[in-house]
């Protein structure tokens, strides 16, 4: 059941998206992220869709795996959507009742806003796939370095991130040991009511606070043994570098914004 | 019959991933009531795996577990029941304490069994005294005491159940020499006061020479020796082989024999090597003096 979260789950690989500059893949996907909610026509969405579509074929990830990433928020969008049905009231009345309205205008905007999040979701976690989190924070630290003027410290930030992630994984095996020694003196997890079942909870929480404490006081401890003492002077055994490569993604980013905002100007919207 | 009878057990981790992983092969093997088993093996040989399967803790993925003539998953919903007759000690157990005082950790097991109050409280005590803790711990946090303590609560909190078997996976890592014989003590102590069958997992064949009847030497989830820890270990040449150390007394013993000097088999313990090597310096000493 643990075994299952994917959270910034690393799938190593060659691929294009493998081999970009992770600060422009990290501004790219945040840039997409608001490019998905410029289309106001049916077309301008399918370009964008396609952009995704596109995007998972050139990381070669396998498809199961982004299934993995969208499945769990399927709930999720079918309630956002199934609201924003009532939301509109542009277009023909489809259905009245009480103060309940359908409208065409509803039904579009539902679909929309579903088809976002799902190229939202699956866009991030496109990201997560294809860098690896320490990459990824070294990417974030370079990338906030400007804060640093706000005294905001931006090191430490990305330091607290790349512990945290890497930690993940380490407090899920925990939890699955805690668990099974749990088991094993008799502790019922399975059954009973939602009371009960978070009282069964208390016995696992318990020692994984604790251990989370020992292991972030030996962290500590070994991070000081190695002279750790802060951002200042650090340098870095892996630069980042950009390359062409990171240009042509960035072109067609570009090419995608312009095509969309176009098909908003050419076609009339349906929002 | 025998208590507990494993047969063709194997076992896949994440089968159908690309993690999956074949940690135990066919393996068969009884234990008989009142059997002390030292399970032996390398790091990642299936120890802990098969441990893990004779509380129901692991579903084989195929092959049974039976105790006492049942299969334990015959009613998969009172896997529960199974795990009171099977007491299994994790690892490193003492990071599972949780509870406010050292008498409430214990008596988890217990309580989860559904006992009276006062049963509860005498299997505590006596849990406690078979590990040795002082009575006036037991209303300590089990957070303020001692590594070596904790884990004696820990392992406490096991016995309480009182399991017909009690399986300990490496019950002294990390522990002090002194610390270990202790552990190693009051689990034999256990044993011959309750008559329990004891399954001793452990790295050190110095800690199974001391307390095991048998040996059970596991290696890449196969059972690769089984037998009498005498017998185990006069095969020496396979132990190396599969990458054991044997005992250090044992390995003077057959240096000893290639230098001419035979001790004789079954030497696997200081005191069985000094009632062999006595004998000897003394007559040795009298054929000097002549």
């Amino acid at each position: 059941m643990l075994a299952d979260i994917t959270i910034g789950q690393y799938f190593p690989g060659n691929s294009v998206l493998h081999r970009m500059d992770p600060r422009v893949k990290l501004i790219l996907t945040f840039v997409y992220i608001i490019a998905v909610f410029f289309p106001k026509n049916w077309l301008g969405l399918a370009l964008a869709t396609a952009y995704l579509i596109f995007s998972v074929c050139c990381s070669r990830l396998p498809l199961r795996l982004v299934w993995k990433s969208i499945r769990p928020i399927l709930p999720l969008i079918m309630i956002t959507s199934a609201l924003n049905i009532f939301y509109s009231s542009k277009g023909v009345e489809l259905f009245h009742w009480g103060f309940l309205r359908i409208t065409s205008g509803g039904l579009i905007t539902a679909a929309f806003i579903a088809v976002r999040i799902l190229c939202l979701i699956a866009g991030s976690s496109l990201l997560t796939y294809t860098t690896s989190p320490t990459t990824l924070t070294d990417a974030l630290e370079r990338l906030l370095r400007p804060l640093k003027a706000l005294h905001i410290n931006v090191h430490e930030l990305s330091m607290m991130m790349t512990i945290a992630l890497r930690f993940i994984p380490t407090l899920i095996e925990e939890t699955d040991k805690i668990m099974s020694a749990q088991k094993a003196r008799g502790a019922d997890m399975e059954s009973g009511g939602l009371l009960q079942r978070i009282r069964a909870l208390i016995p696992v929480l318990i020692p994984l606070f604790v251990s989370s404490f020992r292991r972030a006081y030996e962290l500590a401890t070994a991070m000081e043994c190695r002279c750790y003492h802060g951002g200042d002077g650090r340098t870095r055994m892996k630069q980042l570098h950009m390359t062409q490569l990171d240009g042509w993604c960035l072109l067609s980013m570009i090419l995608l914004i312009a095509g969309v905002v176009a098909l908003n100007f050419l076609i009339p919207a349906v929002l | 019959m025998p208590l507990l009878e494993v047969n063709n057990l194997t076992y896949i981790y994440s089968p159908g991933t690309p993690y999956e992983k074949t940690a135990m092969k066919d393996v068969s093997l009884t234990v008989e009531e009142g059997d002390f088993i030292g399970v032996i093996g390398h790091t990642g040989s299936g120890k802990s795996t098969l441990v893990q399967h004779l509380n129901g803790l692991l579903k084989p993925s195929s092959g049974t577990v039976t105790l006492a003539g049942r299969d334990i998953w015959a009613e998969p919903k009172k896997i529960r029941d199974i795990r009171f007759q099977v007491g299994l000690v994790f690892q490193y157990p003492e990071h599972q304490l949780f509870e406010e005082t050292v008498e409430k950790d214990i008596a988890f097991g217990p309580k989860n069994m559904g006992l009276a109050q006062e049963e509860i409280t005498a299997r505590v005590i006596r849990a406690a005294r078979f590990v040795g803790l002082r009575e006036e711990l037991l209303d300590k946090s089990p957070f303020e005491l001692s590594g070596g303590e904790k884990r004696r609560v820990a392992i406490a909190g096991v016995m309480a159940m009182e399991p017909r078997i009690l399986i300990l996976d490496e019950p002294t890592a990390g522990l002090d020499p002194k610390g270990r014989d202790m552990i190693l003590d009051q689990i034999g102590a256990y044993q011959r006061e309750t008559g329990a069958t004891v399954l001793l997992v452990s790295h050190s064949m110095e800690d199974i020479a001391r307390t095991a009847k048998k040996v059970l030497v596991m290696s890449s989830g196969t059972v690769a020796m089984y037998d009498e820890t005498g017998e185990v270990f006069s095969r020496a040449e396979e132990l190396t082989g599969l990458g054991l150390a044997i005992p250090a007394v044992t390995r003077v013993a057959l240096l000893l024999k290639q230098k001419g000097m035979d001790l004789g088999a079954g030497i696997y313990t200081v005191e069985q090597a000094r009632d062999r090597l006595l004998p000897l310096l003394t007559k040795g000493g009298a054929s000097h003096a002549r």
